[in-house]
């Protein structure tokens, strides 16, 4: 793709205000004029229901199917599904810092993407968590504080993960389910919800704030679970750092999803690409990357084991893995030129997704070495429930955009994503602007 | 002592409007039991003479089914602690010299477990009159953390059961009551394990070390300092790392793993001071954007989209 057709609107005005606006994004538009099921969503959507199934299957039998043993205890459920996915899903969290708080009021366009990203990246996660767990009755202690171990990082995060997706992430994601209740809405509907609507708009601020604390919370309890892991943990991983780290890095993979998701989905259902917000993401995704780096490198030289680096052995070619993926994109992000140029964008994201992934897994996996020598791969069941729960993800997240106006997109797709539902919905009460009307 | 060590920890006030509960300081956590308390075993590996009379003593007294999968279903032959055996001797023959070892392994009821800290119901406690870190089933969600915690890898998953239970030497706290002690120790006939309070354990090793010596690996005991100290403690004539110990730091993985987290949670002071920043930064900015909103609105004719 050339810069010229990627940034500017390609298909004439529908609205003269259009010329006025320098930005492609101004605001979420549904996924109009494509079915819901396509043939990739039906693959997707059989891959997730034979997870599901399976999940259900798991509810009535043991976990003796599975490939994990009392050397290697957390299997890929827990290290991949849940550590490694989380931190793909915490865009929500990394980009709503950046906006809300630090005020970098672009990123407000992308701010539906992070959010449905992340509210399915982590219900993905609880499945996996939930079937993961061997003696579930048990969960009902959650529901009651004083059963609670507070000591545990682990009960930090079985309370912290469900409270943050079910209430923040689900209240975060309602204005689009709202705007699309309302347009379809009864009289009566309607004005429950816009008595609704300022109760919503009072305690937003304070959710918001809620909704950026408890993930900094869980997000660095999972790399707080690795401190009892002591000396199994390679001691270029085993540091009082790692929850910092684990939460650097679920900053990284949050922003470096959404920039992957945005351009793919701009790429999927021809959408123009907005180089000044995916610049700014970048730029969002490197410094994130850069105080990872930095933090690392310092910490290892402070405990002295800077020369363990050095090493050449599998783990620490790991460990560089680790840095390289997500340091050369961060130095690539620093130029504003390049910043600009969706190829190199793109390809960015994908590294500085991939290496903090990496992180993200190894600790529990790769550089977990416990004594007893045993041997630790997923069994074909394992992994497609494993698949299973990513192809939900993809499911839900492609159900999402065609119903809900999330996918940023100029006033061209706005006006025809309006024009179209008006012609093709009887019910539909909008005006031409897309404003809910009287009919 | 008459407070659990997790009751102390969880007296739990009531939650914010996020749900969010405050929690009492750590400081009411950790009292260490008194060594005079804490039940124990000493092990000395120079007195064993690998006929593991411990093994299907402990099989026996703990109702487990002996593991015959090796023999072919003729006796008991466990390869290493499982679901099926709590105790095991193993043996340990240097590669290049005729010295060899046997080795009793079970679990070593550190004075502060990580299994503990770690276990997020408390189904896993440090038994405030003995020490003993007991299992109980009726608070464990099935989670594996204790042996991801487990410095010397003891607590064991019952993998094939659908009702699978952690599996690990409780000291056989369950014939206390009738005035039993750990079954291995009682059938010992050279008295290679014994039990006792870790004071007069670790007095009695010290005391077979000065008698002795040379004899003694490091003329030290295992477990002394280990991660904090064990109530099971360790004497041997070959290297600990031989008898797959293994090399821990004197600092408890529980202390290690709980430090910062406790100074960054205590009575969730920190957290809620974020969220009130927070909170406050977003509501200045929330009203700006609302007003933007309203002003696009009237100038474009778009809802606005939150």
């Amino acid at each position: 793709m050339s810069s010229d057709d990627t940034t500017t609107a390609g298909a004439p005005s529908l609205h003269p205000r259009d010329e006025m606006t320098p930005c492609p994004w101004q605001r979420g538009v549904h996924v109009w004029h494509v079915p819901i099921f396509t043939r990739a969503f039906v693959f997707f959507l059989a891959l997730s229901i034979i997870g599901v199934g399976l999940s259900v299957v798991r509810a009535f039998g043991g976990l003796d199917f599975t490939g994990m043993n009392d050397a290697y205890a957390w299997g890929i459920w827990k290290t991949f599904n849940v550590m490694t996915l989380t931190a793909l899903g915490s865009g929500g969290f990394a980009i709503g810092i950046a906006a809300w708080v630090f005020g970098r009021h672009e990123l407000h366009a992308v701010m539906r993407t992070a959010l449905m990203t992340s509210l399915v990246f982590y219900l993905a996660g609880l499945l996996a968590l939930t079937v993961d767990v061997g003696r579930p009755w048990n969960m009902w202690h959650l529901a009651f504080p004083s059963h609670w171990n507070t000591d545990s990082s682990l009960l930090e995060v079985a309370v912290c993960m469900p409270l943050y997706a079910v209430i923040f992430l689900a209240f975060e994601n309602l204005p689009p389910v709202f705007e699309r209740i309302f347009v379809h809405a009864s009289d009566n509907l309607r004005a429950v919800m816009v008595r609704t609507m300022p109760i919503i708009k009072a305690i937003f601020p304070y959710m918001l704030a809620g909704a950026y604390v408890l993930p900094a919370m869980h997000q660095s309890s999972l790399g707080a679970l690795l401190l009892l892991a002591g000396e199994k943990l390679d001691p270029l991983w085993q540091s009082q750092m790692l929850p910092l780290l684990y939460v650097i890095q679920a900053g990284v993979a949050g922003v470096a999803c959404v920039m992957f998701t945005l351009m793919i989905a701009s790429l999927y259902w021809q959408r123009p690409i907005d180089t000044r917000v995916l610049g700014s993401l970048g730029r969002l995704m490197s410094q994130c990357a850069m105080a990872f780096l930095i933090i690392r490198f310092a910490d290892l030289a402070w405990r002295g084991v800077l020369g363990r680096a050095l090493a050449l052995d599998g783990l620490a070619l790991v460990f560089h893995a680790e840095n390289l993926l997500v340091g050369l994109p961060a130095l690539v992000m620093f130029r504003r030129d390049w910043r600009e140029r969706p190829r190199v964008l793109f390809v960015s994201a994908i590294f500085a997704g991939i290496g903090a992934m990496l992180y993200r897994f190894v600790p529990t996996t790769i550089a977990f070495v416990p004594g007893e020598l045993k041997f630790y791969f997923p069994t074909f069941l394992e992994l497609l429930m494993s698949a299973g729960y990513v192809a939900l993800t993809v499911v839900l997240y492609s159900v999402a955009v065609k119903m809900l106006a999330i996918v940023p997109g100029s006033l061209d797709q706005w006006y025809g994503a309006v024009a179209y539902a008006r012609r093709r919905f009887r019910t539909i009460r909008v005006d031409e602007h897309g404003q809910p009307s009287r009919h | 002592m008459n407070v659990d060590r997790r009751q102390a920890l969880q007296a739990m006030l009531g939650g914010t409007a996020g749900g969010v509960a405050l929690l009492t300081p750590a400081e009411a956590a950790a009292s260490p039991i008194d060594d005079r308390d804490a039940l124990g075993m000493l092990y000395d590996a120079t007195r064993c003479t690998g006929c593991k009379a411990c093994v299907t003593a402990c099989t026996a007294a703990n109702d487990l089914v002996p593991d015959t999968v090796l023999s072919n279903g003729r006796w008991q032959m466990p390869t290493d602690l499982n679901a099926q055996t709590k105790n095991i001797i193993k043996l340990y023959e240097a590669p290049d010299s005729p010295t060899h070892s046997f080795v009793k392994r079970q679990c070593m009821h550190c004075v502060e477990p990580a299994c503990v800290t770690g276990c997020p119901f408390g189904a896993l406690t440090k038994r405030p009159e003995d020490g003993v870190v007991a299992w109980h089933a009726s608070l464990c969600i099935g989670c594996r953390y204790c042996e991801i915690a487990c410095p010397f890898e003891v607590p064991k998953f019952d993998w094939a059961n659908f009702n699978p239970q952690v599996v690990k030497c409780e000291l056989c706290r369950h014939r206390f009551a009738e005035g039993g002690g750990p079954a291995c120790t009682e059938v010992c006939p050279t008295g290679a394990v014994i039990a006792g309070n870790r004071a007069d354990l670790l007095a009695d090793a010290k005391r077979r070390i000065a008698a002795h010596p040379g004899q003694y690996f490091e003329d030290r005991v295992y477990g002394e300092h280990e991660a904090g100290g064990t109530q099971v403690l360790y004497l041997s004539h070959v290297s600990f790392a031989a008898l797959g110990l293994p090399t821990l730091s004197d600092e408890s993985l529980a202390h290690y793993g709980t430090k910062v987290h406790h100074v960054l949670y205590r009575y969730l002071a920190i957290p809620l001071a974020l969220w009130a920043l927070m909170a406050g930064i977003i509501r200045s900015r929330f009203k700006h954007h609302e007003k933007k909103a309203r002003v696009e609105e009237a100038s474009t004719g778009l809802p606005p989209q939150l």
